[in-house]
């Protein structure tokens, strides 16, 4: 122990995952066997009959459920990724009118609850312009929210890029476009590829609460099974499940997608 | 090459790192700059290179002067070949593509035709084994004879040399010295800002001497080295030359 | 591997401490958010006529009491899984709810109403049961219920809260909210411009309110009816009615509508 016990916790600086071994594989069904354990016991402890059966009967439901939130997810995605952009760029503009907008929509997204914001939008603002689909409602709100938080990360991943790939570009006479389009933008999208899958994953979920305004996606449709059955538990167990089906597969691909952009060694 | 500067000044931060700077030259092949860190060398270079823009005062090359407008400086600085300390290549390219991005977007060469000028150029550096690579897996001499024919390729009117060995191990030096004594041999103009009093002294038929912003000294390597005139340059080179 | 054990260990005191209550308090589940039955007063302490019971209930079984705030589809799971004693929350016995808890015998009824939009055609509830027409309701309620077994051919949107079906109605998205016959009548005074209101009963039947408690706990059971047959002797209801509705029990006499808080 001593000083520097944080030896004993932290690897090198490496971007490896531990080495494929025996011991590793130990640790990881150990560590697997543990957190189970725990859940077993904890749920032991619990005076609750499960009653799987009545849920069972609704699994069209759930997965009706989970295709809207697919569905949602993935055009939520492409809309606020160009909408990051759009407000990245905005972000770096001379022109001041674009610069200000940009800053107050992210700081104005980033600063209040999602909630309050599919509220007042669906009930204020798209009922002002007639726009009464809930479910193209859901996506712009969603798409909205995370292009704030993705504009933030592709401003953040432009800024990342040194002063000196700027010089070089300017020196070799391209135009202000080519250097984003052929030299900053490769650059920051390998480097905003964690954040930004990040990202997707928190929208999956952020998509729940779109049932708010009674959008028939993955989380209210477990609701409302549970509203019928009365079984929260055998509702909501199913639920996390499905989240983590969708959710886990895009951080594994992000990690891949990470090595295959890799060109630093 | 013809050099004109007639009274620049460029600030930063209040504090004048090019202070009223006026020369003269005419039919200069290769002009090395020397000073101390911070004496204005670098800054010179990069308003000559069309990368910054002074405060007051002019500076004309062969008769042209540089313009100041963004539109009219992007295509001046086109015409110019630059390599810088760091190499600067584009770490996401593969050597060969960070000699064929210049020419096929900015120079509007055809795929193909850019394809075999850059390789031509590799060959000639002797890295063709390497153009595929990106810069991470290339050693720093590599790096910057790959930098060095990126600036080439574009067939510049003249090249602007920042500090081009400074950056490298001292094994690597040589292979990049070479490169660039062997465009000086093809007439190629050149400014050099370096810290290779030697190398100045070989190849530079001029030689200008900056600290505090000003030109100390201005003349022949061997009226530099040999016979230095002003006390400021002699205390100069006495520390730089004392190992 | 001696650590892990530890931690387990820990984690294992933690849960039982808990899961272990002072055994005595009578937990109480309601959602806080139907007034005048459930409802907070300005300093947020709980008030209405369903706390009033439930105190009185205390008072009767000499146990002290505790109220939870839990939205309305999470009071059965909460009983379940031993948050909670009872709900007081203005809860309907319906046979789906009686296979999870057991009810005490009715202590009130009530019916449902619909609560439309000015511009929607439709005109009762058989109106409603038609393609094309949209349904606002709030999840788990027995409105809810009733539409989706009822009302099959209508579009059914589900909502947490009572305000968000109330703004369905009112922006026209929706054409009709169907909820109890007084948050009805409510919520049309203050939309009064842009809603119109069925307060007449539809159902075949009343629906009944009853305390819900954990099957198999008789004991309690047999208490609580009890305390209700012997609050209901004692006027207590009329008390609480008095207390809390007097202004509306007044305003639907005049209308000729039946009073739905009448034991």
């Amino acid at each position: 122990m001593g000083k520097h016990w944080y030896h004993c916790f932290l690897r090198e600086n490496t971007r490896e995952a531990p080495p494929r071994c025996p011991a590793s594989l130990l640790n990881a069904l150990l560590v697997g066997g543990v957190l189970l354990t725990l859940f077993a016991f904890a749920f032991s402890r619990l005076e609750y009959d499960f009653h799987w059966h009545g849920v069972w009967a609704y699994r069209s439901k759930f997965l009706q459920g989970l295709g809207m939130t697919l569905v949602i997810s993935f055009f939520s995605l492409f809309v606020s990724f160009i909408l990051g952009l759009l407000f990245a760029l905005g972000q770096k503009s001379r022109i001041l009118p674009l610069y200000f907008l940009s800053r107050y929509y992210v700081e104005i997204i980033r600063g209040t609850p999602l909630l309050v914001q599919i509220l007042v939008f669906f009930y204020v603002i798209a009922n002002a312009f007639h726009v009464h689909n809930r479910y193209v409602t859901g996506v712009m709100i969603l798409s909205l929210f995370a292009g704030a938080y993705i504009s933030e990360i592709i401003r953040a991943g432009i800024d990342s890029i040194g002063q000196t790939q700027w010089e070089t570009g300017r020196s070799l006479g391209l135009t202000r476009f080519q250097l984003y389009r052929f030299i900053i933008f490769p650059q920051v999208f390998k480097r905003i590829l964690p954040p930004l899958a990040g990202q997707l994953v928190s929208l999956i979920k952020d998509s729940s609460l779109l049932s708010i305004i009674s959008v028939s996606e993955f989380t209210l449709n477990a609701q409302e099974v549970n509203a019928y059955t009365y079984s929260t538990l055998e509702s909501y167990i199913p639920l996390a499940l499905g989240y983590l089906v969708i959710t886990y597969p895009i951080s594994h691909w992000s990690k891949k997608l990470e090595k295959t952009f890799a060109y630093e060694t | 090459m013809r050099l004109s500067i007639r009274q620049l000044t460029k600030y930063f931060e209040g504090k004048a790192v090019l202070d009223d700077i006026s020369l003269e030259l005419s039919d200069v092949h290769s002009l090395a700059v020397i000073g101390p860190s911070g004496g204005g060398k670098s800054t010179l270079l990069r308003i000559i290179a069309g990368l910054l823009v002074p405060e007051t005062g002019k500076v004309a090359i062969n008769g042209r002067e540089i313009p100041v407008e963004e539109e009219y400086l992007r295509r001046y600085r086109m015409t110019i070949g630059m390599v810088f300390q760091s190499y600067n290549l584009f770490p996401h390219l593969t050597a060969l593509e960070n000699i064929v991005l210049p020419l096929q977007r900015v120079h509007h060469m055809g795929r193909e035709e850019a394809l075999s000028q850059s390789g031509r150029l590799l060959h000639r550096f002797g890295l063709s084994a390497h153009g595929h690579k990106k810069p991470a897996l290339l050693s720093g001499g590599q790096k910057q004879r790959i930098a060095i024919a990126r600036a080439v390729a574009i067939r510049p009117s003249f090249l602007l040399f920042d500090e081009p060995t400074s950056a490298l191990d001292p094994e690597y030096t040589s292979e990049v010295l070479d490169v660039i004594e062997e465009l000086r041999e093809e007439r190629k103009d050149l400014i050099l800002v370096t810290h290779e009093m030697g190398f100045a002294k070989s190849v530079a038929d001029h030689v200008l001497f900056l600290d505090e912003g000003k030109i100390v000294s201005s003349g022949t390597p061997s009226e530099i080295f040999e016979n230095p005139a002003e006390k400021r340059l002699r205390v100069f080179l006495d520390k730089v030359l004392k190992y | 591997m001696k650590k892990i054990l530890f931690w387990i260990g820990l984690s294992g005191l933690f849960f039982s401490g808990c899961l272990s209550g002072e055994k005595d308090v009578l937990r109480v589940g309601m959602e806080l958010a139907y007034p005048p039955f459930e409802m907070t007063d300005t300093n947020g302490t709980p008030a209405g006529i369903s706390v009033d019971m439930a105190y009185e209930l205390g008072e009767y079984l000499g146990r002290p009491v505790q109220i939870s705030n839990i939205s309305f589809d999470g009071l059965i799971p909460s009983l379940k899984t031993g948050k909670i004693d009872m709900i007081i929350s203005s809860m309907t016995i319906t046979e789906e709810r009686s296979r999870s808890v057991t009810f005490s015998n009715p202590y009130s009824k009530a019916y449902l109403a619909l609560l439309l939009n000015r511009d929607s055609p439709v005109e009762s509830v058989e109106d409603l049961n038609k393609k094309g027409r949209v349904i606002a309701v709030k999840k788990g309620t027995t409105g809810h219920l009733y539409a989706r077994e009822k009302l099959p051919s209508a579009r059914i949107n589900v909502f947490d809260k009572e305000s968000a079906c109330v703004l369905e109605v009112v922006q026209g998205k929706a054409d009709a909210f169907i909820y109890d016959q007084m948050t009805i009548f409510t919520q049309w005074q203050k939309n009064i411009k842009t809603t119109r209101a069925v307060l007449e009963p539809f159902q075949d039947d009343f629906e009944y309110w009853g305390i819900a408690m954990r099957k198999g706990d008789p004991k309690l059971h047999g208490q609580v009816n009890a305390f209700l047959l012997e609050f209901k002797k004692s006027g207590g209801f009329e008390r609480l009615a008095e207390k809390y509705l007097s202004k509306e029990k007044e305003i639907f006499e005049s209308l000729g509508i039946p009073f739905f808080f009448s034991p």
